[in-house]
């Protein structure tokens, strides 16, 4: 079994383009709702005088930003395919007894935890008509430095994970996640609060049905990306079209 | 089935990998964090081209 680094890296980015482009069709179906409602609630602000910050001087028009609603997604879903193809190229302490398939996979649900769900639960998603213009460059680098540190924990995770190996198995994978569960909350702990407050004329309702939309989403891009990859490099999936 | 060990050795990470895994994350960064920092005025189109999907992969925004 020959792999080269080629050969991954371009499944890498037909698995980000594929689980891109799903991702994209759950933002167009799912997501635009919620922002549409956000967007009418920023609209009836400035009818009422109240805030001079507006996206309305049609820069770029709506149906324009539907087509890159989509687009982002399969540009970001390529772009990570490749780091994700690397990642997995690399991680040869990672699940080593497992299939390719399963070692895809998992890779995939690491990657969403560290970089969707952990920015999910410290700093939650917001939809348009909410955020503070002058905090938004704080706010970037409190995102970023959670996805950092999300992804330092996967790594340490895996680090541990094979220096246990002489624990048993269950013993072991339960050491693990304590230790993941006992580092993620000194990370949601330690990072300090989002300094804006949502605007009281924003439903709560619109607010979580963009969040949740949002998070289905992420999920689709990142665990859609270790399923399809996991696909793509698996021998087993080639073999099995081969003997039926 | 696979034997993933056999599957592991055989993957020589090149060092130009390192350049295009950096690349996908530059490009990750201009379609999703351009608040301007990188390309000044001119981020102003690409920002409000990706305005609803940056939004909806929950990227911070003003």
């Amino acid at each position: 079994m020959t792999t080269t680094y080629r050969s991954l890296a371009l499944r890498g980015v037909a698995a980000g383009g594929i689980s891109g482009l799903a991702a994209g069709l759950v933002g167009l179906l799912l997501v635009e709702i919620p922002i549409r409602a956000a967007l009418a609630v920023e609209e009836s602000r400035q009818h009422t005088g109240g805030g001079e910050h507006s996206h309305e001087e049609a820069l770029v028009s709506r149906p324009l930003q539907l087509v890159g609603g989509v687009l982002a997604p399969v540009i970001v879903g390529l772009a990570i395919g490749l780091v994700f193809a690397t990642a997995y190229a690399m991680a040869n302490r990672w699940f080593v007894d497992r299939t390719p398939f399963s070692r895809s996979l998992s890779l995939g649900v690491a990657v969403f935890g560290a970089a969707a769900l952990l920015p999910f639960l410290k700093y939650p998603p917001n939809p348009p008509a909410v955020g503070d213009p002058d905090t938004v460059d704080f706010r970037t680098v409190l995102y970023l430095g959670v996805i950092a540190a999300g992804l330092v924990i996967v790594y340490g995770a895996s680090r541990l994970a094979a220096r246990l190996q002489h624990l048993a198995a269950p013993v072991r994978t339960t050491a693990v996640l304590l230790a993941v569960v006992a580092a993620t909350a000194i990370v949601l702990l330690v990072f300090p609060a989002s300094p804006d407050a949502i605007p009281a004329d924003m439903p709560t309702a619109v607010l979580w049905q963009f969040r949740l939309s949002s998070l289905a989403e992420t999920a689709t891009m990142y665990v859609g990306l270790g399923l399809v990859f996991g696909l793509l490099v698996d021998p087993a999936v080639r073999k099995l079209k081969t003997t039926v | 089935m696979t034997s993933p060990a056999a599957h592991l050795s055989a993957v020589q990470v090149p060092k130009w990998a390192f350049a295009v895994a950096l690349l996908g994350l530059l490009v990750t960064y201009l379609v999703l964090q351009e608040n301007g920092l990188a390309l000044g005025a001119s981020s102003e189109l690409l920002h409000e081209f990706f305005h609803d999907g940056r939004h909806a992969l929950g990227v911070p925004c003003h």
